[in-house]
Formats: structure tokens, sequence, C-alpha cells
């Protein structure tokens, strides 16, 4: 096994600070430019500006698209199955967090 | 090396037909999948359902694993002589976003999927993936991390090795759960002058015994004496980079929740802290004590079961 070590590496939270492209978003997904465009249409993630050049994914659409194209992928599910249990999953989560502050 | 029975992977005779391999996958793979399934051992499992059926669904793929499958000494750790020659494959639809990987039995089979996805040469290097677990304190106070990764490239003789590569990364304070940092050119490397790709990491917290996190807020349970919910009092409460006094109201009752403004994880916006106060009874131990306790409750009538309507 090889070995290598590097200098201290600055980072930028994406859920903060980094809007990204449509293009940026399929490369960190590591996935087709017509699969996001279809789960936008499909509401899964939801860009700002007019038409797939100008969209501008807020930072949470990084996860929520992962999310979906596992899903797509992993479960041969279709686009509106796929849109609703990550609708689900994010609902599971809220209501996990709550249960645990106690709330 | 060891023989994987994938039929039994999927829980389906060898006879199967193609729709029951699919039915049987798609259950168990809703079962297991490491998004729908929170337990440890789901993602191992789930691959290995992958693999299964990543095999079984193919016919050509299913036919050579039959023969080998036919072939193999029952118990051997060796496979039968030239087992692992004379079969070709595609590149298939394998690692399309999944969570990859391969078992060596799979490897020695059908060969590594590396070699194929590599075919494709894609414009721009990939972006990779990685969890890191941080403590909690970590994302108040921020921190420097060595975080270890194992990543397969192609060495010299464009064979896929795993190499271990170990970043030094600034974690931001105020970094909460299941965010994602981005690490610029820390991906898979480019091929002829194309950029590297990113690196993200994203973030989890390990459990803590004291606190529970809830996006920005964070709670406390604050154990509290009865005099001390009662009167009112001032304790030290202990916070994930320090601690802090905070006032407790009088006539405070259990489970009551105390917030501190600005206390929970930093940030432009910053979360609170919460304390939920728990109320701890002594049990008495000595005459005195128990006398004491028979004091209040002649000095303090108080039947907290009335709304209930009991004595």
């Amino acid at each position: 096994m090889k070995q290598s070590n590097l200098t201290v590496l600055q980072c930028q939270v994406v859920e903060e600070e980094v809007p990204m492209s449509l293009a940026e978003l399929c490369r960190a997904c590591g996935t087709e430019r017509e699969l996001v465009v279809q789960l936008v249409a499909h509401g899964v993630v939801e860009p700002q500006g007019a038409g797939p050049q100008a969209w501008v994914f807020a930072g949470a659409s990084l996860r929520r698209t992962r999310v979906a194209v596992r899903l797509l992928h992993d479960l041969e599910l279709n686009l509106p199955g796929a849109a609703l249990a990550v609708d689900l999953l994010d609902e599971i989560a809220r209501l996990q967090r709550m249960l645990q502050a106690g709330r | 090396m060891k023989f994987k029975d994938y039929y039994q992977t999927l829980g389906v005779p060898r006879e199967a037909s193609a729709d029951d391999i699919k039915h049987a996958y798609r259950r168990l793979a809703r079962k297991y999948h490491p998004d729908l399934n929170k337990e440890p051992e789901a993602e191992a499992r789930f691959k290995e359902l992958g693999e299964a059926y990543e095999v079984l669904k193919d016919p050509e793929k299913r036919a050579a694993y039959d023969d080998v499958g036919k072939r193999w000494q029952p118990g051997a750790e060796q496979p039968p002589p030239g087992w692992d020659s004379g079969y070709e494959f595609r590149g298939g639809d394998a690692d399309a976003g999944g969570f990859g990987e391969h078992s060596d039995f799979f490897e020695a089979l059908f060969g590594r999927r590396g070699a194929q996805a590599r075919r494709r040469a894609p414009p721009r290097a990939q972006d990779h993936h990685a969890k890191v677990l941080i403590d909690l304190a970590d994302a108040y106070r921020g921190a420097q991390r060595g975080i270890r990764l194992q990543v397969p490239t192609l060495d010299a003789h464009g064979q896929l090795v795993l190499s271990e590569r170990t970043l030094d990364v600034a974690i931001p304070a105020g970094v909460r759960e299941g965010q994602h940092l981005r690490l610029a050119g820390q991906g898979a490397p480019g091929f002829d002058g194309a950029p590297a790709g990113d690196l993200y990491l994203e973030i989890h917290f390990r459990p803590h015994p004291l606190y529970r996190v809830d996006g920005r807020d964070v709670y406390l349970d604050l154990p509290v004496a009865p005099w001390e919910a009662a009167l009112g009092a001032e304790v030290d409460v202990p916070l994930p980079d320090g601690s802090v006094q905070m006032s407790i109201p009088a006539g405070s009752g259990q489970g009551r929740k105390l917030r501190l403004k600005g206390k929970g994880i930093p940030g432009k916006t910053p979360g609170d802290l919460y304390a939920v106060l728990q109320i701890a009874v002594p049990a008495p131990a000595t005459d005195a004590q128990r006398q004491a306790w028979r004091e209040l409750a002649k000095a303090q009538p108080f039947n907290p079961r009335s709304e209930m309507g009991a004595k």
C-alpha cells in the first residue's frame, strides 16, 4: 500500500457556501445531466434560475440528489418512486431528530 | 478464497427464474439499503446482495458462475484449475452510483470493475465521497483532523491498486451533522491534463453520552436536586467546549426546558442549547434525613396525582 501525506487542507461547507451549477452537481453525484433534469422535473431538487443553463442548486441538493441516484439504481425504482422515497426519508430523519431531542 | 453462494445470498433456489431473482433482490435490497436501514450491518449485507444480483441477473455471468460452482470442491479454499480463464465480459452497468466494491471472489471470476470503467475516459476526473466521524466539540471549536482514505488508483502497469492517502483537513467550526465539506482538487486525479476531481466529506457526529443534536440546536439532560428546582439555583452547565452558569427559576418542574441562547453549534445563526431539567431525588439514608422529608411533607401538602383524579 502506498502512502502519501499532504499539508493541511482548507475546505468549504457545501450546504452553507457552495451553490452548484447543473454540471457541478452532476459531477459531484457521478451522474448524467439528463437524470438531474428529470429529478428537477419530479421536484427532488429545486434549483433557482430559469432553465438548466442558469440553474443554481443550494448545497442541500447534493445529499438529496445522491440519495435519489442511489435508490434509482440500487432498488430499480422509477422517478416518482425515488422522489417519494427521498421526501419520506427526510421526514423520517426530521421525526427521529425530534424524538431524540425529547420534544 | 471462499466460494460465494449467490443463490443463498438472495434466498432463491438454483433453478430460480430471472423473475424470481429480480423479486428476491428487490425485496432484500429495500430491506438492507443503507439509505433506508441505518443498522451497521446493513451496508455490508447490501453489498453482498448487489454482487449476487449483478451475477445472477445476467444470463452470461450466471452461466459462468454456475459452471464454476459445479466444479468447486465442497469446503475447498482453492478454486478449480482454470476457473478464472475464458470468461469475458463487457463493461456493464455495474457501479452507476451504488455503494461499489466487489469481493475477491467476484473479481477473480469477472475481473475488476475499475478497468472497465476507465475505458470510457471521462472528460474530467471523478469526484470522490467519504464519510467522516467527528466529535461535537470539533463542531464548536473547529478542528484539524487526519483523514485516512483508501482510494483505488491505477499503477504503472494499469493495474488497479488500493493506495492509502492521509489528508489533514481543517474542519471549520459550525459544521453540522449531514453536511458536506468540499476539498477542491482532492478527488480522482485527472488524465491528459484534465483537472482533478473534488473530494466530498460527509460529516457525522460521534454519539455523545450527554448531548443530543438537532441541526444547530443541542439538548442536554440536566439533573437537579428537588430543592434546586423548588427554590431556584445557580448551577454549572457543561458545554461541549467549556461550561456556563445558568439560573434555574424557582418552581421549575420535571422536564422544563431552559434555553441558553446561542450556546448551540456556532455559525452565522448560532444554535441554542437546551437544558432539560431532570429532578433527581436522593434516597434518605439516616433517620435525620427521613425526618426532614417527613417535615417537608407536613409543611407542604402535595398530591402529584390530583389531576388524574387519584389519591
